[in-house]
């Protein structure tokens, strides 16, 4: 049976290099064409990328993913922190409400795209009965750049958060109890506590969480398709949302293909960038721990020397 | 301080986490259940609200559920099943595929040319981090080009290969910490290789197989863009379903809603049991005196 170890790991190297591989390649090759469905193939060279850079709902589908990721990652981090620190907090049966704080990750994002869409609505939307109730006059969340932002920022944030605190209040589940016992009878405040003790141990729970929730963002899509259609004049679009109506619904393949790619470099570029960062800090880390524990070493011959 | 004011002071505390948990959960919750009395609407009772209970400020009516019940009875179920039968289907696949995958990641060398174990696993894991768009319009090609486009093996390909990483990536932790001498104690019994994966690591790797399987299930049945690119008739799931009722002027939300609330029960019921899986294995974690 020498042949089953390659048996074994054949299926997912095949899925690789049929569906991964094989589509990135057809793919790089199209958008270095003109190919639009219907038409003719025709090489362009590096035409589309020139054009992307002076497309001005390019660009600005660029820029807003890259600050739906940054604004969305850092919003949804500290939130979803402080609700796993809160719910640990409790004595028992925080079941239910767990339960109730995963829900919005549960469903499937294209309701969550209607469901707010209701929500958001100018006239029998209840956050706008909300508003009016506190005197504020009607407001058109979706049809003013920014608010329509902030509103996609909004669905995100209650839709993602709850992934977040999955991770973060199950790597708080496992974190010992001592040195928190101890600290308390040592008199150390919370606010202490939480900066010596809690938030560096769980600094791998955290990475884990920033890391998985910006790719993920990075594919930013069904919500912007429902809620605003990428709109008003852009303000909420993305990459993918605007490769999906250039590729598919124009049907512009090989434009459409470019824009992907720019897409693909950028979470390729920042994703090596973290594991590069990562390492280096793991290693600073590492290189204290050795320092501190020479430190302890002599300083314990020290004083057990006679 | 005295005893009095450190205690009030807790109870403030304690009090004020209270209200901050229940301030979430009403951000949480409500959408949900904002979709949940919208089921229930008369048209005229969601364009002439907000009303925000049923019985006390609108009379709920049925007539969203008689609707799926009776005309559109055929469309929904048929995006039901494919819906169920994709991520049902894929996600067996692809944990079954990954179970073996990850074994021989765990248990053998491999080197093809430069490309080892820790090679190997992150060139399958990194598919995930590849933006489905990038993947997807030459997929869309590709899939024409076979006649794969719109069909129900087209679309168990699809997702199997949308959850192959994850489930490679879940189970070789899990199968690495399978300890070996089961296996070498089954093949004293004579046990063939084979036969030793499969009557002894898997059994053993039910639990993660399980949560594996779990998860899968939740990505196929939540995707969106796949199915938009690439189905557009006989298989189309409940997502699309959905996006082709709402191809109106003004959408049906009661159909939507109650629609969105069918769709919503197989994933809770998939994430409870995941959550039973999370909280046994930490239970079963050394921790304190629980």
């Amino acid at each position: 049976m020498k042949g089953l170890k390659h048996l074994l790991i054949a299926p997912p190297l095949l899925f690789f290099f049929a569906i991964s591989l094989v589509p990135l390649i057809f793919t790089i090759v199209l958008s270095l064409s003109g190919y639009s469905i219907g038409g003719d193939f025709s090489w362009v060279g590096v035409d589309n990328y020139v054009r992307l850079a002076s497309d001005p709902m390019f660009t600005k589908s660029y820029w807003n993913t890259l600050l739906y990721v940054l604004l969305g990652v850092f919003v949804q981090y500290w939130l979803a922190l402080g609700v796993a620190l809160l719910v640990n907090q409790m004595a028992s049966g925080s079941r239910p409400l767990r339960l109730l704080f995963l829900l919005p990750f549960v469903m499937p994002p294209l309701i969550v795209g209607f469901v707010w869409q209701t929500m958001f609505d100018s006239r029998y939307g209840p956050l706008s009965a909300l508003l009016r109730g506190l005197g504020v006059g009607p407001v058109l969340w979706l049809n003013e750049a920014k608010l329509a932002f902030t509103s996609i920022l909004i669905v995100d944030t209650w839709q993602w958060t709850p992934f977040m605190f999955l991770i973060l209040f199950a790597g708080l589940r496992t974190l010992p109890r001592e040195p928190f016992e101890a600290a308390r009878v040592d008199g150390a405040s919370d606010w202490r506590i939480f900066w010596d003790h809690t938030f560096p141990m769980l600094l791998p729970a955290s990475i884990a969480a920033i890391l998985l929730r910006a790719i993920e963002a990075f594919k930013l899509f069904d919500v912007v398709f429902y809620v605003t259609g990428g709109g008003p004049g852009g303000a909420t679009s993305t990459v993918t949302l605007q490769g999906y109506f250039t590729a598919l619904r124009s049907g512009n393949l090989g434009y459409g293909a470019a824009m992907s790619i720019v897409l693909l470099v950028t979470v390729m570029a920042l994703a090596m960038a973290a594991l590069v960062w990562l390492k280096r800090l793991a290693g600073r880390r590492t290189r204290r721990m050795e320092r501190e524990l020479q430190a302890f070493s002599v300083e314990f011959r020290e004083r057990t020397a006679p | 301080m005295t005893a009095a004011t450190q205690e009030r002071g807790r109870t403030g505390s304690r009090l004020a986490r209270a209200a901050l948990l229940a301030l979430w959960g009403l951000f949480a919750g409500f959408p949900v259940y904002w979709m949940l009395v919208t089921a229930f609407k008369q048209p005229r009772d969601i364009y002439q609200g907000p009303f925000f209970v049923p019985f006390l400020d609108f009379t709920p009516t049925l007539r969203a559920w008689e609707y799926i019940a009776g005309p559109a009875r055929e469309t929904v179920v048929h995006g039901l099943l494919n819906s169920l039968l994709f991520a049902a289907g894929s996600a067996f696949i692809a944990v079954v595929l990954g179970a073996f995958a990850a074994y021989g990641l765990a248990r053998y060398p491999y080197k093809y040319g430069p490309y080892r174990n820790d090679d190997l696993s992150l060139l399958i894991v990194s598919q995930r981090i590849m933006p489905p768009i990038v993947a997807v319009i030459a997929l869309f090609a590709m899939f024409r080009a076979a006649q794969l486009l719109d069909t129900r093996v087209g679309m168990l390909i699809a997702y199997t290969w949308f959850n192959l990483p994850l489930t490679v990536f879940l189970l070789t932790d899990f199968m690495r910490r399978i300890p070996v001498e089961l296996e070498q104690a089954a093949a004293l019994d004579g046990y063939g290789k084979f036969a030793q994966i499969w009557k002894v690591v898997l059994p053993l790797a039910m639990p993660g197989l399980a949560a594996a399987y779990l998860l899968s299930f939740f990505f196929s049945w939540n995707d969106f863009i796949l199915a938009l690119m690439l189905t557009f008739r006989d298989a189309v799931t409940l997502p699309i379903v959905i996006t082709n009722l709402s191809a109106q002027m003004e959408p049906r939300w009661w159909l939507i809603s109650a629609i969105g609330l069918i769709a919503m029960v197989p994933p809770i019921v998939a994430v409870s049991l995941l959550d039973r899986f999370i909280e046994r294995r930490v239970l079963h974690a050394p921790r304190g005196e629980e």
